[in-house]
């Protein structure tokens, strides 16, 4: 066995691994409390650069009242500032996706963190409505580090722990938006204490998300690593990892409907959070007339209920897919989405505060297990264009942000109330095209897997053409789809297709 | 158990009563007996932080004399009028003085007299940008509004006064805002650099 190994081989077999994995090194258990590298500190590194950025770009809403003043601020001007803030990322995360794919995702995110960077430090030394409203667009940037959170998940986690690790990930990135309602507040009160007047403080605590910012991205690059088996660029120039052509990876992932449906339902579930980051506060202080300082602990718990809800999303994907493979994934993520949109509705029309607030955390545990849930389906889509995917996915979330909060959320067509209760509808029906998603070698809601026994290995290699193939660059592709096997689940493996739309619940 | 069973429904129903009492005061019922003056002339813009306004107030009397029995001390407060609560929902009016948003910076508090009442106040460095008059409330021994004043007319449209807030930014601000980001963009340049040298090692061995 050994005399047959290759030079290159022995070279990345002998590696030892903290945790067990499989033919492409990928860890196949999710040791939360480890930080063995690589796995589990790609993990660890990933979601706390990811909550890094969640804070700056979060940091002013909570610090308004005071900002507004010094600024000189009217409603119109906040409202557009929120648009901007989630807008930027848009672009912002697909070209992340691209540069996942291209350079890695560890040099990628650092990069990300550090030419966002300065426009936390100057939000510091802005001084009008328009300064105000660049600043949150530029930091807004940030937030694509989403994308590289997910694409180091995908390349570190093998298909049966991916949804966990994605969705811890992700979640708890996505927690520095309710922790910043908490953090700085406190900073600021601080800074006050130590002497400072209101309009300099909270300038000062600007100070405190930038340097987290900047210290994260150095502990991204020096502690991090791209993939089990070493850095991207090293990879690349031993020959052991191919160097994609972009426009091929491109046309790949766009020419790939799954990836477009995947975007328009989470533009449904992490575009709704993100606006309701924007937007709950001032809803509780105005409609019940809590004081700011309770709206903003409100508005904080939802954001805060990511500690679980969104990991929980991953990890009842992997749940199920374990018995119903990737038909069971794609039933619970509707499933899901759909009840979060019911109880969306519900928050709207719900009259007392004690009823919103735990409507709204109900309703919050839904929309952010979604989000888990879809990142359970992604991985799957492509493996090729696997940033690409994951990119437009997320930047689907942002997409979703932006056309919610200019339909529903500005000016004064809408009460909050009625926008709300109206999002809940749109939620539903967003949900729906999830339908229309199937893969030949498992099925998909509705309809078995293809009879014309298509397996992974034919849907994942017709991503490469036979001059490539014969280059051998389609290796990766190959042990990919033997791992994604289990997609195929324990129950429905080879059974005929159901002819309604039930789960497939038989032996 | 029958007793307690009304008692406590009936001191809930006593304690909300009282509470609608003395909690709910709305401004439309009070009358504006005291006559207020300020030291800005209209439209005059004063520097937070530098800037001072007089303001004297006395009680109108051209009311019946003894109407003031009850008052007890005077609030004199710094005060929004309609044209800086233009899409500014955090300065609303409310006629409900509990959850009314046009008075939110107390000037100072005295006890009550009727007349020869004045101060001096320094504009002070939180008062953000906008126009603005000074109010003064009556309050009665229960601290309660029971009448008020102020320097502008009932539709809250004539002599106006403005403040100029301070910025809030300082030089060393400045400079260590533009030396942490210069920072970061130079770390960035290093990383590339040595992720480019790194792999040239790494290929050499």
């Amino acid at each position: 066995m050994e005399m047959e190994m290759s030079q290159a081989s022995i070279d990345s077999d002998q590696r030892k691994f903290a945790l067990p994995v499989d033919s492409e090194h990928k860890a196949t258990e999710f040791r939360l409390f480890s930080v063995a590298a690589p796995h589990m500190r790609a993990f660890h590194l990933s979601w706390i650069s990811f909550f890094a950025c969640f804070v700056s770009t979060f940091a002013a809403p909570p610090l308004l009242p005071i900002i507004r003043d010094n600024l000189n601020l009217t409603a119109t001007d906040i409202g557009n500032a929120g648009i901007a803030a989630v807008s930027g990322a848009v672009f912002a995360r697909i070209a992340m996706g691209t540069a996942c794919d291209l350079f890695g995702p560890r040099l990628a995110s650092a990069s990300l963190i550090l030419i966002t960077t300065p426009a936390v430090y100057c939000s510091a030394i802005i001084n009008s409505p328009v300064s105000f409203l660049l600043v949150r667009f530029f930091t807004g940037f940030s937030i694509a580090t989403f994308v590289s959170t997910q694409f180091w998940m995908s390349s570190m986690f093998s298909a049966n722990v991916v949804g966990t690790a994605n969705g811890v990930s992700g979640g708890w990135g996505n927690l520095g938006g309710g922790a910043t309602q908490l953090i700085m507040p406190l900073v600021f009160s601080l800074i006050r204490n130590i002497g400072a007047t209101k309009f300099t403080a909270w300038r000062i605590a600007f100070f405190i998300p930038a340097l987290f910012q900047t210290l994260s991205a150095y502990a991204v690059f020096f502690l991090g690593q791209d993939m089990p088996d070493g850095n991207f660029s090293r990879l690349q120039k031993s020959g052991d990892k191919h160097k994609d052509n972009f426009n091929k990876i491109f046309r790949n992932a766009i020419t790939n409907y799954r990836g477009w449906i995947l975007l328009l339902t989470y533009g449904y579930c992490f575009g709704v959070e993100l606006t309701v980051d924007n937007i709950i506060a001032q809803y509780f202080y105005d409609r019940f007339n809590v004081n700011l300082h309770t709206a903003g602990i409100i508005a904080a718990s939802f954001g805060l209920a990511n500690i679980f809800s969104r990991p929980g999303g991953g990890f009842l994907s992997d749940i199920v897919a374990k018995r119903f493979g990737m038909r069971g994934r794609l039933w619970t993520l509707w499933i899901v989405q759909t009840l979060g949109g019911l109880f969306c509705i519900l928050l709207g029309k719900v009259g007392s505060l004690s009823a919103s607030i735990s409507v709204m955390i109900v309703f919050s545990v839904f929309v952010q297990a979604a989000c888990g849930l879809t990142f359970g389906v992604v991985p799957f889509v492509s493996r090729r264009s696997l940033g690409i995917i994951s990119g437009m996915t997320g930047g689907g979330g942002n997409v979703g942000a932006v056309l919610t909060q200019v339909i529903f959320f500005r000016g004064s067509r809408y009460s909050t109330e009625t926008g709300i209760t109206l999002m809940g509808v749109m939620i539903i029906c967003c949900t729906l095209p999830l339908f229309f998603i199937y893969f030949p070698q498992w099925g998909g809601m509705f309809c078995g897997p293809s009879s014309e026994g298509t397996t992974e290995e034919n849907y994942y290699m017709s991503e490469w053409n036979s001059t490539e193939k014969d280059r051998g660059f389609h290796q990766a592709s190959l042990k990919f789809a033997d791992n994604s096997r289990s997609e195929r689940g324990k129950k429905v493996d080879s059974a005929p297709s159901p002819s309604n739309g039930i789960l497939p619940t038989y032996a | 158990m029958e007793f307690r069973g009304l008692f406590l429904p009936s001191l809930l129903l006593f304690s909300c009563l009282t509470a609608t009492c003395y909690g709910m005061v709305t401004f439309s019922s009070l009358h504006r007996t005291l006559v207020v003056t300020a030291s800005p002339t209209p439209g005059q813009v004063l520097k937070a932080g530098e800037d001072q306004i007089t303001v004297t107030w006395s009680f109108n009397q051209t009311f019946q004399a003894g109407t003031d029995s009850t008052y007890k001390t005077v609030e004199l407060k710094l005060c929004y009028p309609p044209i800086s609560q233009v899409d500014r929902a955090w300065r609303k009016t409310v006629d409900d003085l509990k959850k009314d948003k046009t008075c939110q910076f107390k000037i100072v508090a005295k006890p009550y007299s009727s007349s020869d009442n004045s101060c001096t106040w320094t504009v002070e460095r939180d008062i953000p940008s906008a126009t603005y008059f000074v109010r003064a409330y009556a309050y009665n021994s229960d601290n309660v509004e029971v009448a008020y004043g102020q320097t502008t007319d009932s539709q809250k449209a004539t002599n106006l006064f403005e403040v100029q807030a301070i910025t809030g930014r300082h030089v060393s601000l400045d400079i260590a805002s533009v030396c942490f980001s210069a920072f970061s963009i130079l770390s960035l340049f290093g990383f590339f650099f040595m992720e480019k040298r790194k792999t040239r090692a790494s290929q050499q061995k």
